[in-house]
């Protein structure tokens, strides 16, 4: 099993959706830097867990679809297969708010229904 | 050649004069038209006098005189009214000199002005600062001393390079219940300064607030809709306008919190497509009567309780749903939005939900969002 802790891997202040939201702290450098890349290292049948609680302080919407739906939204993964790729751990139990959210966003996420175009940091 | 008669010889001669003195009838109508920016100042400023702006004219300078009372509840439509007139009257437009222009802002009648109403007219006047390069100088002489205190605790006069001295002997001769925490200014990419809110706010109340993840992640949200929809391209703004402002208060003995959340962008209704979300919008905008469709409290709630924004893409436009989840989580409280001519209100008791939506006639230009709880 491998693990992604977003709050000590990616940031504590995760914000956006685009890159021109957030710059490195938004749902789309989370997915193709981070979630991406890790998903398509697993092992078969290995899983990625995931801590969302660790430091960081909420998710909004717009980070959480994009960077977990986006996944299934420009076709790199159907959402079955990443349901059972992913566990979602947390200890501070306001945080199962988010982990519905996040397999909510991903149930209801479209596969491949867009084209993936990268977007500008803000300046 | 016909011989000119000594009537229309005459009548020549003064034709000639009144062009060489500016004043022919074909050039008034050129001045007219060249100035009429500064004619539409002064016929808006008219108008408004007759809806109850209270304007004092010295030569072509008005002061606006702010009445007793400022906020976006009881006294909205005075409070609106006097808001627009300032950011009308400091739009960068080129007029004649015989136009009306704004000179200053009255606070001497000023006794009681809401959080919310407050943190507008700061954005509004740091705006205008910004335009004419922080030439602006506060005249504190005749203010009310609750009010110079509120103003000073708010931050109000880090706007200006002169800044009212012994402000501090006032702070003893006042009682007020309400403690303000200084404006936060932002632009897009700037929500990190919400962690300043959140110090500035338990050093405040001695404590911190329960569940306040969920509203760290409403203004999140808010910062980034600020950034997609409040200011688009096409209406002109220049990255220097595109602000969001921030604060809060407490009341120590009703032991209220409020959080308030302001930009001056296009507004919540008018950011809706007219084009690509119509279709959805109109779906859902069938089921109200057809006066009723158009209308800014209607298109603001359509746009909270829709699941699309205007990029209309279908896991998108949950946005505005995360501002309501401090006060769900909490299970009490009350979050309002004002957007132009619209209200959306949602308040919780005890975990039961009600929502009420309002029209009123003088708009909130831009987009104001106030969450109110007990702690």
């Amino acid at each position: 099993m491998k693990t992604l802790n977003i709050g000590k891997d990616f940031s504590v202040d995760p914000i956006g959706r685009y890159r021109s939201d957030g710059d490195k702290r938004s749902g789309e450098a989370f997915r193709e830097d981070f979630l991406k890349p890790t998903l398509q290292s697993l092992a078969l049948n290995e899983i990625l867990e995931i801590i969302i609680d660790d430091g960081v302080e909420s998710y909004g919407s717009s980070f959480l679809s994009e960077g977990f739906a986006g996944m299934v939204k420009y076709g790199y993964i159907t959402k079955e297969e990443l349901l059972k790729k992913i566990e979602i751990k947390y200890t501070n139990e306001d945080f199962e708010f988010f982990k519905k959210k996040i397999l909510g966003y991903i149930a209801a996420a479209k596969y491949n229904s867009k084209v993936y175009v990268p977007t500008q940091p803000y300046v | 050649m016909k011989k000119l008669s000594k009537k229309r010889r005459e009548l020549d001669v003064k034709i000639g004069l009144l062009h060489r003195q500016g004043r022919a009838k074909s050039k008034r109508i050129a001045d007219y038209k060249k100035n009429a920016n500064g004619f539409a100042v002064n016929a808006w400023v008219d108008r408004y006098r007759k809806k109850g702006l209270n304007l004092e004219l010295s030569g072509n300078r008005l002061t606006i005189v702010l009445p007793e009372k400022l906020n976006f509840n009881s006294d909205l439509e005075i409070t609106a009214l006097n808001i627009n007139a300032i950011r009308y009257l400091t739009k960068k437009r080129k007029v004649s000199h015989r136009a009306y222009r704004l000179g200053s802002v009255n606070f001497d009648y000023l006794k009681s002005i809401s959080t919310s109403a407050s943190l507008v007219l700061t954005a509004e006047l740091s705006k205008w600062d910004d335009e004419i390069r922080n030439r602006l100088t506060p005249n504190i002489q005749n203010w009310d001393k609750d009010i110079l205190v509120h103003f000073y605790d708010l931050g109000f006069f880090d706007l200006f390079k002169k800044k009212p001295i012994e402000i501090d002997k006032f702070k003893t001769d006042t009682s007020h219940s309400r403690r303000i925490v200084k404006y936060i200014k932002g632009r897009c990419g700037d929500d990190q300064k919400t962690r300043t809110l959140k110090t500035n706010i338990t050093d405040m109340i001695g404590d911190q607030i329960n569940k306040w993840m969920f509203l760290h992640g409403g203004l999140s949200e808010a910062i980034v809709n600020v950034s997609h929809h409040a200011y688009p391209k096409e209406y002109g703004f220049s990255g220097a306008e595109k602000n969001w402002y921030l604060t809060a208060s407490f009341n120590t003995s009703e032991k209220e919190l409020k959080v308030v959340f302001y930009d001056q962008g296009i507004g919540i209704p008018k950011s809706l497509p007219t084009s690509d979300l119509w279709e959805k919008t109109l779906e859902y905008l069938s089921i109200f009567p057809f006066v009723d469709r158009k209308k800014d409290e209607t298109l603001l709630r359509a746009a909270v309780e829709l699941d699309r924004t205007s990029t209309n893409e279908s896991d998108r436009g949950k946005g505005l749903q995360d501002l309501l989840e401090f006060i769900r989580q909490r299970k009490n409280g009350c979050l309002s939005i004002l957007s132009l001519k619209g209200l959306f209100e949602l308040e919780v008791i005890n975990g039961a939900e009600s929502v009420r939506t309002d029209h009123f006639n003088n708009p909130v230009r831009g987009t104001l969002i106030i969450w109110s709880v007990f702690v």
